[in-house]
């Protein structure tokens, strides 16, 4: 009996390694390497206090695994109770204290790039190129129109869109997140985005997809019974396809039963 | 043990055994009983047994071919056969065969129309359809042989039955009538497709009202209903999927339809109030078996043809004349049409456009049955209360774009007072509310009272703006 919880003990590291080990084969790991460069940044750092957690509940494991398998071969000698000890005290609140300080200054600059404002990327905070608005169910978008700079109010030219947000390749672009009811979550998992929208106020969130493709766009947050339904998907584009996008959304925006070229309205535009 | 923990045990036990479903082989359509309740016991029995009969359950229900829906049908040839694998081509105009290959569906199973096992029905175990190959379930007494033609029929209905129990049914009910189980905490109420009616299409109301198209339920599926409850479902749900839910859709609205029209007709002769005398009960047994029959096809194939009627050509709404340019004269001629006597937008929508004309203060009669709400304000044909939009709110339940516009003041919101106005008023004057009514959010840039030399600059401005 006493080995089997030496072996109990031992069999759960391993059953760690063996699970983060078959992860990426069953896709339950990370979608792929991040397509931004913060985000790889941000894999770092988890890769970092996957490592140290790592070695801490390994060397743990088998410190309390070590310590049952010799105590069981061992009839003769007494229990040593250490309850109290000061100098042990010590240094189990200082070692995970100096590690969480560690990481709570080594993450400062990805933290900094990713959501202090005054470091964002030059060109995003002047024009965002899009406002997401979650609500339940669904991600409302508004362009500005081809040219124009993003209001805080709806503009008579604005484009919408519902659950299908275009963004440009290869240059930092920004977007304003708003909530109309609940709390939702901005969760683009290629990119290693995710952030909390919330009622009543206006989040800047920035990103540079570096290569194109579509790519999920995910609620992250539990709002409420049809949360599953919040999923979108980004299209990550050349700046052409882009442009040319916004000019095809304000074409249909603008339909009327005719096709634009025989509209009076949009000739003289 | 106690006997209260004993009790709690077994309770336990029991619910597990019994699962938390029910008995769902018995699921059924929830019948429409504000309308069945009016007839006598026996005509409401005759009208469950035909839609029993035509539409069955919603586990397992019934392609009645009267109806013009879409139930999916693919035809095939056998290629090679290998034990109970057939590799197979399908003909040119099998619909969707994704749906077809989704695991739950495969057990519908094909019919064979040529070869040994002609007229006899396979089960499958498994369809590839990038490959086109089949798996077939033991049962056929002869081995299919190449060049065997074979049918599969109503995968679009069950492709739908399926998508439309795991994202629409929890608002939208079992029998579509809007009493799902998350209905009762939305405001507004998520639609009830039994009387066959919806509210954003692009086809006319006069001289009578038609259907809404496919395109219509998929735009409105697709692109959801702001300022509601219903989401958007694209891109979550793929091209053959929407397909198949819409179908599925119009054949619950059909059922709906068809139920209405059947209790309808019994009621005249049938209802609940009838003193019951010998004679009743034989009228309406001679009723049932000589004309009701007939009767039954004859309403399957009136409402079918309303809803055929919606996908010919040329049923859209579309303008003779395009858009005009967006100035300020339009927009102030748009604003006196909208106060004045002539389209008298102003009586539900307000002066302000804030939807609080005085029509919703005062007490309103139902025009189905002549009698007055009891409550002020306007009711829809769900009699549900309803507001006149707010249009200063910049939310556009059935699109923004200027046709959207275009086609609710000419055609009217379908099941609510919104009235279409292609008798009372010309395209230009349609357009001229179109370019009012999308310049009501942003008050700043309406026009105020013109002056003549005012005008010209606003038009300059708005020409860019738009």
């Amino acid at each position: 009996m006493r080995k089997f919880w030496c072996l109990f003990f031992m069999f759960w590291p391993i059953a760690a390694i063996v699970y983060s080990a078959m992860s990426p084969a069953y896709g339950w790991w990370f979608p792929g390497p991040s397509l931004t460069e913060l985000g790889q940044r941000i894999d770092n750092l988890f890769y970092l206090i996957l490592i140290i957690i790592t070695v801490v509940f390994i060397g743990t494991q088998v410190a309390l695994g070590y310590a049952l398998w010799k105590a069981a071969h061992n009839k003769d000698e007494k229990s040593h109770f250490s309850h109290g000890s000061h100098n042990l005290e010590v240094i189990w609140s200082v070692a995970p204290a100096v590690i969480l300080l560690f990481l709570a200054l080594y993450q400062m600059d990805v933290w900094r790039d990713f959501r202090v404002k005054a470091y964002f990327p030059e060109g995003t905070i002047e024009s965002p190129i899009a406002e997401v608005t979650a609500r339940q169910f669904e991600w409302r978008i508004r362009y500005p129109a081809p040219g124009k700079k993003l209001q805080l109010k709806p503009q008579p030219d604005d484009l919408y869109a519902v659950n299908d947000l275009h963004a440009p390749i290869g240059r930092a672009v920004m977007i304003q997140l708003r909530s109309e009811d609940v709390q939702h979550a901005f969760f683009l998992p290629h990119l290693r985005i995710k952030q909390d929208a919330i009622p009543g106020q206006v989040i800047p969130i920035w990103f540079k997809a570096e290569k194109k493709g579509l790519f999920e766009l995910l609620c992250a947050e539990l709002c409420g019974w049809g949360h599953y339904k919040m999923r979108a998907q980004l299209t990550a584009e050349r700046e052409v396809d882009f442009q040319d996008y916004l000019k095809k959304l304000q074409a249909d925006q603008n339909y009327d039963g005719f096709p634009a070229s025989d509209s009076v309205a949009k000739k003289e535009e | 043990m106690s006997v209260r923990w004993q009790t709690i045990v077994a309770l336990m036990l029991a619910s597990l055994l019994a699962g938390c479903g029910g008995d769902t082989s018995k699921a059924r359509f929830a019948e429409n009983s504000a309308l069945a309740k009016q007839l006598l016991p026996k005509a409401r029995k005759a009208v469950q047994k035909t839609l029993d009969d035509h539409f069955g359950s919603p586990l397992d229900s019934v392609a009645w071919l009267k109806l013009p829906v879409n139930y999916g049908k693919a035809e095939g040839t056998v290629k090679t056969v290998d034990g109970q694998k057939l590799s197979v081509e399908f003909n040119a105009e099998a619909s969707d065969l994704e749906s077809l290959a989704s695991p739950e569906l495969t057990r519908a199973g094909l019919l064979f129309t040529s070869g040994s096992n002609a007229g006899k029905q396979v089960l499958l175990a498994k369809f590839d359809s990038k490959n086109s190959t089949f798996e077939t379930l033991p049962g056929l007494e002869s081995a299919p042989s190449s060049g065997d033609q074979f049918v599969a029929a109503g995968h679009f209905l069950r492709h739908g039955r399926k998508l439309y129990a795991r994202h629409c049914q929890h608002c939208h009910g079992v029998s579509g009538d809007g009493e799902g189980t998350t209905a009762k905490y939305l405001n507004p109420r998520p639609r009830d497709y039994r009387l066959g009616v919806f509210k954003f299409t692009s086809t006319a109301s006069f001289p009578a009202p038609i259907k809404a198209t496919r395109d219509d339920l998929k735009r409105v599926i697709a692109l959801g209903i702001p300022g509601t409850y219903m989401p958007s479902f694209v891109p979550m749900l793929k091209e053959n999927e929407l397909t198949a839910v819409i179908e599925y859709v119009r054949w619950l609205a059909m059922r709906g339809e068809i139920e209405k029209g059947l209790v309808t007709e019994l009621k005249g002769e049938y209802s609940k109030d009838r003193s019951k005398d010998d004679g009743i009960d034989k009228s309406l047994e001679t009723y049932l078996s000589e004309t009701y029959p007939n009767f039954v096809n004859e309403i399957a194939g009136e409402v079918g043809e309303k809803w055929s009627g919606a996908e010919e050509e040329g049923t859209p709404i579309i303008p003779k004349k395009p858009r005009p340019q967006d100035t300020a004269e339009s927009r102030h001629r748009g604003k006196e049409l909208f106060l004045g006597n002539k389209a008298k937008c102003v009586n539900c929508h307000g002066p302000t456009g804030r939807g609080n004309g005085p029509m919703t203060e005062d007490f309103q009669k139902n025009p189905d049955t002549n009698e007055t709400y009891a409550e002020r304000g306007l009711y829809d044909t769900w009699g549900q209360p309803i507001k006149p939009r707010d249009l200063t709110r910049g939310i556009y339940r059935g699109g923004r774009r200027p046709i959207d516009i275009y086609r609710r003041i000419y055609a009217g919101i379908k099941g609510t007072p919104m009235p279409g106005n292609s008798q009372a008023l010309s395209e230009d004057e349609i357009w001229d509310l179109v370019n009012y009514a999308l310049s009501v959010p942003y008050d700043s840039q309406a026009p105020k009272s013109p002056k003549p030399h005012s005008v010209a600059e606003h038009s300059m401005d708005h020409g860019h703006a738009n």
